[in-house]
């Protein structure tokens, strides 16, 4: 029993990952917005392996994401602001705070309605990611304070909305799913 | 949707390929040498110490004959971003600021305060660049999965559950780099599905908003079609007898000659960094 839920949440922390690194490597990551800084989802898939499969999974998406914006603000910088996250106290450690941040929400929501869990968890976990990397930002003098309040109004409040919806769509899918086909693919695993 | 394609052979990072010494060094010692020298990047808070970084990687990159150009190339991107980051300092006050202007503009004030924290920023930033871009030009893209597991391996003295975990996520961050190309195509597939039943994107109509709501007809799929992906890979692992214990690898890296040396003068490095950090600190 024990075996067979740990291969499945190896399998898909690396597959949350994937999604993660994809989003990140193609223009489907960002969405243009008003503010010119675009809007990102990257963060979500940590929100939703936390959701899904607990803390643990989600900190290792979070970190499988954070280490690969180092690597890319290392080789292949695009923004100016890209460069900033080859520190890992900016690109790496609020990654890994967003799957906690999203598996503590869902856990403290999760004997209400399982939606309410979903899309709080999302909002958390987005918020922890933009509050932690502009504090960060902020903290290493690459933007000034009120620079990265503005950010936060223009662009934080609106991908924490967005990843809720998402978070909410994908586990309401997902659990959908597993409740139709009557649990067939791994019956142990809830 | 234009340029999707292009990215579903994408690699990270550039590996330069040698047959040097650093190159035949064992993953785990390239990583010991990553953390220590980032450590000291970041930590310290003198010129000469955010320096050290950036002065290591171009020795070792020289030894291992990685041309310094490519190391440094991202300098160039590197200097409108000082410029950018200037400019935004210089307009937004910093409360609490009392070192000397050096030139003004009305309410605008460029401090020496403001100039160090900028230029700090700009050497921190290039050094550590720098020592990413050698890491990943000297280690390829299986070895620096397997070396995570090996960096781990003396906590696998601590027990089997601390040996599985090292396995696991060696494991995990194996099956993220092999599934990218396949959830790109399938981030490819979707969207094209989705244009062909009248979706937009990317082809830069409507605004934000309907950007955004586009979607989530887009993301749901794709991570739902993962996830199915990833529990048939785990039963498929599992009908195996795959558990994560007693596994042996295909890969194996010899420890080079003074290879133990060469650990160990990781933590020197960082430590005399941070010598050096505190003496230029307090000259």
């Amino acid at each position: 029993m024990e075996a067979k839920s740990n291969v499945r949440k190896i399998v898909v922390t690396g597959v949350l990952g994937a999604l993660s690194i994809a989003l990140f490597l193609t223009p489907i990551g960002y969405i243009p917005w008003l503010a010119g800084a675009s809007l990102t989802v990257m963060h979500v898939p940590a929100i939703i392996g936390a959701v899904l499969e607990g803390p643990v999974v989600g900190i290792v998406v979070g970190g499988i994401f954070g280490v690969t914006a180092l690597i890319k603000a290392a080789t292949a910088p695009q923004g100016p602001i890209d460069v900033f996250f080859v520190n890992p106290l900016i690109s790496v450690l609020p990654r890994l705070l967003v799957g906690l941040a999203a598996w503590a929400v869902y856990r403290a929501f999760r004997g209400m309605l399982p939606a309410v869990a979903a899309v709080a968890a999302g909002i958390a976990g987005s918020l922890t990611n933009s509050v932690f990397v502009l504090g960060a930002l902020v903290a290493f003098a690459a933007i000034p304070t009120a620079v990265a309040a503005a950010v936060f109004v223009a662009n934080g409040l609106i991908e924490a909305a967005l990843a809720a919806v998402l978070t909410f769509g994908v586990v309401a899918a997902w659990k959908g799913i597993e409740s139709r086909t009557g649990k067939a693919k791994l019956a142990e695993e809830k | 949707m234009r340029g999707i394609e292009f990215f579903r052979n994408v690699s990270i990072g550039q590996y330069w390929p040698g047959t040097s010494y650093v190159h035949r060094l064992t993953p785990a010692t390239k990583y010991l040498w990553l953390l220590a020298l980032m450590v000291s990047g970041i930590a310290s808070s003198s010129y000469a110490g955010a320096l050290v970084p950036l002065a290591v990687a171009i020795a070792v990159g020289a030894s291992a004959r990685v041309p310094p150009g490519f190391l440094l190339r991202g300098i160039k991107p590197l200097v409108p971003l000082l410029a950018f980051t200037a400019v935004l300092q210089a307009v937004f006050p910093w409360p609490g600021d009392s070192s000397a202007p050096l030139f003004s503009l009305g309410p605008l004030a460029f401090t020496a305060g403001k100039a160090r924290a900028v230029l700090m920023m700009f050497v921190r930033t290039l050094s550590l660049m720098t020592l990413v871009g050698l890491f990943t030009s000297v280690t390829s893209e299986g070895e620096s999965v397997h070396g995570i597991e090996d960096l781990l391996a003396p906590i696998e003295r601590l027990g089997r559950s601390a040996a599985r975990s090292a396995h696991r996520l060696a494991l995990a961050v194996g099956i993220a780099l092999r599934f990218v190309p396949i959830i790109v195509g399938e981030l490819e597939s979707i969207a094209k599905a989705q244009a062909s039943r009248g979706a937009d994107f990317g082809s830069g109509r409507g605004g934000p908003i309907a950007k955004a709501r586009a979607y989530l007809p887009l993301f749901v799929p794709v991570t739902v079609r993962a996830l199915e992906r990833a529990e048939l890979l785990a039963e498929a692992m599992e009908a195996r007898g795959y558990t994560g214990e007693g596994r042996t690898r295909l890969a194996s890296y010899p420890k080079q000659r003074g290879e133990g040396l060469a650990r160990w003068a990781a933590p020197a490095a960082c430590a005399a960094s941070f010598l050096l950090d505190y003496v230029s600190r307090n000259r």
